[in-house]
């Protein structure tokens, strides 16, 4: 059996005061791999580890069975597309992936950062300096550095930001084909929809805690059987409180003020349907129904609460 | 080597940005204008009044900020705007990243300060000693604190603040208290170089030559070894 090209053993990370990153243990093999989790749940540390830029406070982190941190040598092997937008200014595009064409020592710079540049569809041949792109042309650049020297591992923070809908789907696609071709691709996004289509392994990272890992299928079922608050306003609360708790279809009820109930349920689907025709039964009109906690940061905590 | 270049180009043209050259071209105008000046003025002894101008605004004042401005933005801006990471993720030894920011910082330093005070010298009337004395000692000054202030720039947040705290405190004063203190500043050595090359009195000025030129390359070499130790140590957003 082959080792995981990346290993994550019992990782934590703090920043003075703060833990970023808590006892996080994970491998990861060859394909794509999405990591997800809300803004500041510990990704970006996650990825800078996995590429030496900072070394974890406990654990041991290894790429390829060597140590990021320390093997310089390594680096050949690693590709990055940070999360910040900083890119070398004064500089063209072809001149920036050049560069790191020739800081990796590969053979023809000129030749492989212009190959590099048309994977990603940016015209190599552009006089403009960088820093006249919009945000979604530094990206591609970005991601072009990342992939000029063909690595084993390619690390992407947030690599969609600013993309349009076009990019991202082209984008989408090609880490595919690297990951298809043998590459590690892993790639973060705070972004539930974009995850759906990085590919099937995915891990959730929330509170600097690792909170799911799996297929995505798995993790999306995971997702959506948990329990669900919803607010429903009616001219009938009580009744139909009643009504709902009769049926089955919520766990627990809480009439507030006039017209509203707060009612928690373990199958948002069923509760959907069940609704409309229990309202209809007893007569009482229905005027708003919101889910409480759908924004995905709750169901972020939901994971981490239920590890 | 190919390393070496393509990082010290790259270092270089994010240092040398136009408001930066022409802010420190404009102090080094002040060296001319102050040179032109002592000129008309016919002073009874231009050598020595030369070498004061040199000594006090050359080498107090215009060589270590200078320096302190372009040493401390070549990793230090990097640093700070996150495109660092573009340079250290790749395999190159952090020595040659290191040697590479000093010399580009180095190949603009060395220019700005070298020019204006060479002329101002010349504008004096203090003759051909004291030209070659001001370009020695700058480019020697200007190397050491070239090594000093990109390590700082790496390390330090505010660079700028510190090393200015740097140069009033212990240049400006610690190193003033006495000829023993005053072997642990590099003016002292740019000092020794102009005395002994223009033949005039200058305080706190008793370095032999040889070690005069040679303790400030150390100094900057020391520079670049602490500037790889950082690079080693580091977190890089």
């Amino acid at each position: 059996m082959t080792e995981p090209v990346i290993v994550f053993d019992q990782v934590t990370k703090f920043f003075g005061d703060l833990v970023a990153v808590s006892e996080v243990s994970f491998t990861i093999d060859r394909g794509v791999t999405a990591l997800l989790g809300p803004n500041g749940a510990g990704k970006s540390t996650v990825m800078r580890m996995l590429c030496g830029l900072t070394p974890p406070s406990t654990g041991t982190v290894r790429v390829l069975g060597r140590d990021p941190r320390r093997d310089i040598d390594l680096t050949r092997q690693i590709g990055l597309v940070p999360q910040q937008d900083g890119v070398f200014e004064g500089q063209t595009a072809l001149q920036f992936v050049s560069l790191a064409a020739i800081l990796h020592g590969v053979d023809d710079p000129e030749a492989a950062a212009r190959g590099a540049l048309d994977l990603v569809e940016m015209p190599a041949d552009d006089t403009r300096k960088v820093a006249t792109y919009s945000k979604g042309m530094r990206q591609r650049v970005k991601i072009a550095q990342a992939i000029v020297h063909q690595p084993a591992v390619i690390i992407l923070d947030e690599p969609l930001t600013g993309l349009d809908p076009r990019q991202r789907l082209h984008m989408v696609e090609m880490f595919h084909r690297l990951g298809d071709s043998g590459s590690c691709v892993v790639v973060s996004s705070h972004v539930l929809d974009e995850v759906e289509r990085f590919g099937s392994r995915v891990l959730v990272i929330a509170q600097g805690r690792l909170a799911a890992e799996g297929d995505f299928r798995e993790i999306r079922a995971l997702m959506d059987d948990r329990p669900h608050r919803l607010r429903l306003r009616t001219d009938m609360p009580r009744e139909l409180a009643g009504a709902l708790l009769s049926a089955g279809t919520a766990m627990a009820v809480r009439i507030q003020g006039d017209d509203e109930v707060l009612i928690d349920t373990t199958d948002i689907a069923a509760f959907r349907r069940a609704v409309a025709p229990i309202a209809r039964q007893t007569g009482a009109h229905l005027f708003e129904l919101a889910g409480l906690d759908d924004d995905l940061e709750s169901v972020f905590r939901y994971l981490v609460g239920r590890r | 080597m190919t390393s070496f270049l393509a990082i010290f180009r790259v270092v270089r043209s994010s240092v040398a940005t136009k408001p930066r050259v022409i802010g420190l071209l404009a102090l080094g105008a002040v060296a001319i204008l102050l040179g032109f000046l002592i000129g008309i003025a016919d002073p009874s002894d231009p050598v020595q009044a030369g070498g004061d101008l040199i000594n006090v605004y050359g080498l107090v004042v215009f060589v270590p900020v200078v320096a302190l401005v372009f040493a401390s933005a070549a990793l230090g801006d990097m640093a700070e705007d996150s495109t660092l990471v573009y340079i250290w993720l790749r395999p190159v030894p952090r020595e040659t990243i290191a040697l590479a920011a000093v010399a580009a910082a180095a190949s603009v330093i060395v220019p700005v300060v070298v020019v204006p005070l060479a002329i101002a010298a010349f504008l004096t009337g203090g003759g051909g000693a004291l030209v070659v004395g001001t370009v020695v000692a700058a480019s020697v000054c200007a190397f050491a604190y070239t090594g000093i202030f990109v390590a700082l720039g790496l390390r330090i947040r505010r660079a700028l603040s510190w090393g200015i705290a740097y140069l009033l405190i212990w240049e400006g004063f610690v190193a003033r208290a006495g000829s023993g203190a005053a072997r642990l500043s590099v003016q002292s050595y740019g000092r020794s170089i102009l005395t002994d090359a223009a033949d005039i009195e200058l305080n706190l000025a008793d370095v032999a030559p040889v070690a005069a030129v040679v303790v400030p390359v150390m100094v900057a070499m020391a520079g670049v070894a602490l500037t790889t130790w950082f690079l080693h140590r580091r977190d890089v957003a």
